[in-house]
């Protein structure tokens, strides 16, 4: 039977870490920023993921797309061969009209897409993604502007090819700050374009495509523009969830009949969803795994501080061990005082973590994950034990004669 | 008094007993007798001083009286038990029921109170946790510290220290006080107080070993042993 108690010796080693206490802050510092930075990078991680689930919810679980080229590889990834750096297929009306012929109960849309500068009376805006589609995507894509705000393009203007352009709330505003962007005329490669409406924010920005800086217009008028009638993607919003995949089949199968199996490609908002959510999952832990090497620098600081320690401290051993402690209660004192340095350590570590995570949720997407938190917090204990055995062990074997006779 | 209760004791069993202790240092190809046949006996209630000159073996015999080290070879009997074979983790044990030290260094843990340092054996010890402190108060109480019970080693004087260092070596009931040149980093007048609660607790009936190179303060106690070159040569029983 041990003596003193788990209990006791837990206690005795609280006290001795807490006597020290600027020495025992600057030796959790280690594994404060390690466990900081690991929590940072996985909430970012984490935000991130349930920032595009989000947006890919508001796109709808019942959409289907068909784009030119091989977008997946066969591991579920984005390819990254020939087949999708050069992409030769191109899709044309013919080709919705061929869906729309053999398949029921869907509602396509032909995508067109050009990049333009835009100008208004006073600002030039370039690198601008104009998309051209029918008087149908902004009710699929949910993206009508609110009452007050305009209105999408009619059925009538679709037809026509009118000059009409319906603004995301960042570019209308950029092109005239100030001002009401509604029925403003802007200038497209010197034709006059009508703004007939301006769609809400969308909220949160960060890096990538930008909902709120797109603009849309009839199909005809990217046609006109690009100077041909190349489709982009053609979009295919079932009437339910349910018939997605039977759906994505029978396009496949259709597709097939006329193009090479790695000429296009199928899919919908899950199967995308996935690649990007596998690729933000990897890159989080290959940005987790560098952050993790600092609590491995900061596992060898509390090492050596150990060391130090026992060195220090080694007629406190003697005596001990003079007046009855057993070597085994030597060995679990120090191991503590290790173990209670770097729990010391994960504990700021992921109170620092939560915070930060709190200011850059302003910015940027960012959640702290329990299982991120309980991560920290095992691997810090983990450190403490795995770096605390050898010093606690010195410590344990140290002779009681050596140790008070140690000037 | 005290001399008819020690004459008495004498006929009883000793409770601690060396007999033919042989403790062999081994460097390189040479070895080292420390000590070289050493027979002594420790009574209940007796006060003993162990001098000697440096090098005569005192510290290694100090060692084995106080169970820190095992000899190469003889017996040591502990209340006729012996106990010359035992591990570290037995000896440990028997160290805590049986010994009290008190260093030339008092060897306080550093920024922990009076009450605490006297404690400490009872953390080693099966003495339940509740009654730890009221026991520490009574061995402070009992050295003259009452009122220094919270102070921490840096708040007392050399002399005080010892004391709190005294009252630890008593907290656990032991059979014997080990003392290791106890007024070795006092002054003399703190030393002579020392001293002084060494004979009181002597007449309580504690039995004290003091170590020491000083023959003045030797002769403070009851008997006398003297060794040289590793052999006892006065009044080893």
């Amino acid at each position: 039977m041990l003596k003193p108690s788990i209990g006791d010796l837990f206690q005795s080693s609280i006290r001795a870490v807490l006597k020290n206490k600027s020495r025992t802050l600057l030796t959790s510092l280690g594994i404060i920023i390690g466990v900081t930075s690991v929590i940072l990078l996985t909430s970012i991680g984490n935000g991130l993921t349930i920032y595009i689930n989000q947006q890919f919810e508001s796109l709808g679980s019942n959409s289907i797309f068909i784009s030119p080229g091989k977008i997946f590889n066969d591991k579920g990834g984005f390819s990254s061969g020939e087949s999708s750096r050069f992409v030769t297929t191109k899709f044309s009306i013919a080709d919705v009209n061929n869906i729309k012929r053999n398949i029921r109960g869907v509602t396509v849309l032909p995508m067109a897409a050009t990049i333009v500068e835009i100008k208004s009376n006073k600002i030039t805006k370039d690198n601008i993604t104009l998309a051209g589609s029918t008087n149908q995507l902004g009710e699929l894509l949910n993206r009508l502007p609110s009452a007050g705000n305009g209105r999408w393009f009619t059925l009538e203007e679709y037809n026509k090819g009118s000059p009409v352009l319906v603004m995301g709330y960042t570019i209308a505003n950029d092109l005239f700050p100030g001002g009401n962007p509604l029925n403003r005329t802007v200038i497209i490669k010197g034709k006059n374009y009508k703004i007939i409406g301006v769609v809400d924010k969308k909220g949160s920005s960060f890096g990538g495509p930008d909902q709120d800086s797109q603009v849309y217009t009839p199909l005809d008028v990217v046609f006109n523009i690009n100077g041909n009638e190349d489709l982009a993607q053609i979009m295919i919003k079932t009437s339910s969830k349910d018939i997605v995949e039977s759906t994505k089949s029978e396009l496949n199968k259709l597709f097939l009949k006329k193009y090479d199996k790695d000429a296009f490609t199928v899919f919908d908002s899950s199967q995308l969803l996935s690649s990007i959510n596998s690729i933000i999952g990897t890159l989080t832990i290959a940005l987790t795994g560098i952050a993790a090497i600092s609590l491995v620098v900061g596992g060898i600081g509390i090492m050596n501080i150990m060391l130090v320690t026992v060195s220090e401290r080694t007629r406190e051993i003697g005596l001990r061990k003079a007046i009855g402690a057993f070597p085994n209660a030597i060995l679990i004192q120090f191991l503590f005082e290790a173990v209670i340095l770097s729990g010391i350590g994960g504990f700021i570590g992921i109170v620092l973590g939560a915070l930060g995570t709190a200011a850059i949720n302003n910015f940027f997407p960012a959640q702290v994950t329990l299982g991120s938190v309980s991560l920290a917090f095992g691997v810090s204990f983990a450190v403490g034990i795995i770096f605390g055995v050898a010093p606690a062990r010195k410590a344990s074997q140290l002779s009681p004669i050596e140790a008070l006779r140690y000037e | 008094m005290t001399q008819l209760l020690s004459k008495k004791s004498k006929t009883s069993q000793p409770v601690l007993e060396l007999k033919d202790i042989v403790k062999t240092y081994t460097s390189g190809n040479t070895t080292f007798n420390a000590l070289d046949g050493v027979s002594i006996c420790i009574h209940q209630g007796e006060f003993v001083s162990i001098t000697g000159p440096s090098g005569s073996g005192k510290s290694t015999l100090m060692h084995i009286v106080g169970l820190l080290d095992n000899p190469t070879d003889g017996k040591v009997l502990l209340e006729g038990q012996d106990i010359s074979h035992l591990n570290e983790e037995e000896l440990a044990k028997t160290r805590n029921v049986t010994l009290g030290f008190v260093f030339q260094q008092f060897n306080l843990l550093p920024k922990t109170s009076s009450a605490e340092n006297v404690s400490l054996p009872l953390l080693y010890s099966d003495v339940p946790k509740s009654e730890r402190l009221p026991r520490a108060i009574e061995m402070l109480t009992k050295v003259g510290l009452s009122d220094k019970l919270k102070n921490t080693p840096a708040q007392l004087s050399g002399g005080q220290q010892q004391r709190v260092a005294i009252a630890r070596a008593l907290i656990n009931n032991p059979k014997i006080i080990m003392a290791d040149e106890p007024t070795g980093n006092l002054d003399s007048k703190s030393g002579k107080e020392i001293i002084a609660l060494f004979h009181q607790l002597h007449h309580e009936g504690h039995t004290i070993i003091l170590v020491t190179h000083d023959m003045d303060l030797a002769k403070q106690a009851e008997r006398i042993i003297i060794i040289k070159d590793g052999k006892v040569t006065s009044n080893p029983c």
